[in-house]
């Protein structure tokens, strides 16, 4: 009990006294933590919206002909023997039509001059949920149209692609911008607490001639470390939080935000990404104070 | 404060040899017995090798010949977490004073306190007590860098006390002072001795030994050229 308030003690005192550097370092933790989480947080929102998506991918298998009973169960055969499925749906042009007829709704006079079968029979597949991967499901639907009589399969290929790349493209953000907050809140706060030491170096030297264990002189600036790492990275969640409100607030109508539906980290993310600053905040002061304090 | 018998040694010194480069001897082949609760008066002109051989028995250089001996740790040997603990036994009054300028003088009294982790309301006990002995309480929020030198040296003597130490080592205590607040620190010093603390000082103003009947150490050039053990008067030994 005594060792922590005298810790503290002497913490609250080096706070003190190095405030405006403790102050700018904190800010620094706290934009790092932001631009990150800011960028992860649309990242794990697209991969949220991804498997969404994912849940309503099929592929058309369009036909030459309506399969007959035989064929049918055959290409169901070749088709789970390729990749297991959820459900595989024949439809056959009197099917498309009364489907196409039901989607124009008042305007189904327009095919009053057509053929009822001028729409070709298909087969619709409906993958399960593990065929996500992008190239999964090109393999796949590259198999689909070697199968006999198949003309074409679509599946919104261009869609699914552009999400693809953009979910890509968020994952090198969301590395990139985690590999600058571990850069810049190591070496910020290594360096802050390289220059307290220096800064102090004639007091640790008398705190060390007074007796000052290794403990009494270094707990202090570890604190100061986790201090960093804690009200840090808890400030730029915080303004990361105020951020998203604003943006649910102000962007209510019809877009992609409501598509998408926006989330906030759960409990356990936001543990982790403070646990990480303050892991981080104590490690770069750890390794100052080894590099610089010779007690 | 340990109680040990007074004829057991707290420092002992064997053959010591300091020489600084590149070829300064500061001391040459001392020998040294300090038992507990002794009060040691070490002389010498400057540049004899006082503040070396204090140096020494604190633990801040080591001999290059030779063994320091202290509470019966080898100094030479001595490691780790033992070396502030020894520290923390042994309390240091520096020439050069060693105080920190930005802090008050209560918070550089409370260091040496602060290091043991003693309860922060025992501290602010001894360090007014320690203040007023030292007729310095009207400077207790005072920077320490605002003080005269004098001041300073009354601060550094409160720091050195203030722990209870097992050993006090004061380096020129008196160097700064006045006759009046030399006698306050003698005063503090005895007080000390008489708890059981024992102490060195190394000084070369004869006024604060002359009438002592302590022993004094007299070193010259690095070498200890004088050991007296005074002649306690007492009316069975008068002339």
């Amino acid at each position: 009990m005594k060792f922590f308030s005298t810790i503290l003690v002497q913490t609250n005192r080096n706070l003190q006294k190095t405030w405006p550097t403790q102050f700018m370092t904190l800010l620094t933790v706290s934009l790092s933590v932001l631009i990150f989480s800011f960028f992860f947080l649309i990242y794990t929102n697209m991969i949220k919206a991804g498997e969404r998506l994912g849940d309503d991918l099929r592929l058309t298998i369009y036909l030459e002909e309506e399969p007959v009973m035989e064929m049918q169960s055959q290409l169901v055969r070749r088709i789970t023997n390729f990749s297991p499925v959820e459900e595989i749906r024949f439809t056959s042009r009197q099917d498309a039509y009364n489907r196409l007829a039901t989607q124009l709704g008042d305007n189904v006079d327009v095919l009053d001059d057509l053929d009822p079968s001028f729409l070709p029979p298909s087969i619709e597949v409906y993958p399960k949920k593990n065929l996500s991967n992008l190239a999964q499901i090109k393999r796949f639907s590259e198999y689909l149209a070697t199968l006999p009589g198949a003309v074409k399969v679509q599946y919104g290929q261009e869609w699914v692609e552009r999400f693809n790349y953009f979910t890509k493209l968020l994952q090198i953000i969301v590395i990139l911008s985690g590999s600058l907050l571990i850069l810049t809140t190591a070496f910020m706060v290594a360096y802050t607490i390289r220059l307290a030491i220096v800064a102090r170096q004639a007091e640790l030297e008398i705190l060390r001639l007074l007796g000052a264990t290794n403990g009494y002189i270094r707990t202090p600036f570890l604190i100061e470390g986790f201090l960093q790492g804690l009200l840090g990275s808890t400030l730029g969640l915080l303004a990361l939080f105020f951020l998203f409100r604003w943006i649910q607030l102000h962007f209510t109508g019809p877009g992609i935000l409501q598509l998408i539906e926006f989330t906030f980290f759960s409990p356990t993310i936001i543990g982790i990404i403070i646990a990480a600053s303050i892991t981080l905040c104590t490690g770069g002061s750890f390794s100052s104070m080894r590099k610089f304090m010779r007690i | 404060m340990d109680t040990q018998p007074a004829n057991k040694s707290i420092v002992e010194i064997v053959r010591a040899t300091k020489i600084y480069p590149p070829d300064v001897v500061a001391l040459e082949d001392i020998s040294l017995s300090i038992t507990y609760g002794e009060m040691v008066f070490l002389t010498g002109m400057s540049g004899a090798g006082k503040t070396t051989l204090l140096k020494l028995i604190c633990g801040i250089e080591h001999p290059d010949k030779g063994m320091v001996e202290v509470t019966g740790k080898d100094l030479n040997r001595i490691k780790g977490a033992e070396i502030p603990r020894l520290r923390q036994q042994i309390g240091m009054a520096y020439q050069d004073f060693k105080l920190l300028p930005d802090r008050t003088v209560a918070q550089n009294i409370a260091m040496s306190m602060e290091v043991s982790y003693q309860n922060i309301r025992t501290i602010k006990k001894r360090v007014i007590e320690l203040l007023q002995k030292l007729r310095l309480e009207h400077k207790h929020n005072a920077f320490a860098g605002n003080l005269s030198r004098g001041e300073q040296q009354r601060v550094t003597i409160a720091r050195a006390v203030a722990n209870s130490p097992t050993l006090i080592l004061a380096d020129e205590p008196t160097g700064n002072l006045d006759s009046k607040t030399t006698k306050l620190v003698m005063e503090l010093f005895e007080q000390c001795n008489i708890s059981g603390t024992t102490i060195i000082i190394a000084t070369h103003d004869e006024s604060i030994f002359r009438k002592s009947e302590n022993r004094v150490l007299e070193l010259h050039s690095g070498q200890m050229v004088q050991s007296t053990d005074r002649i306690i008067l007492t009316p069975e030994n008068m002339p």
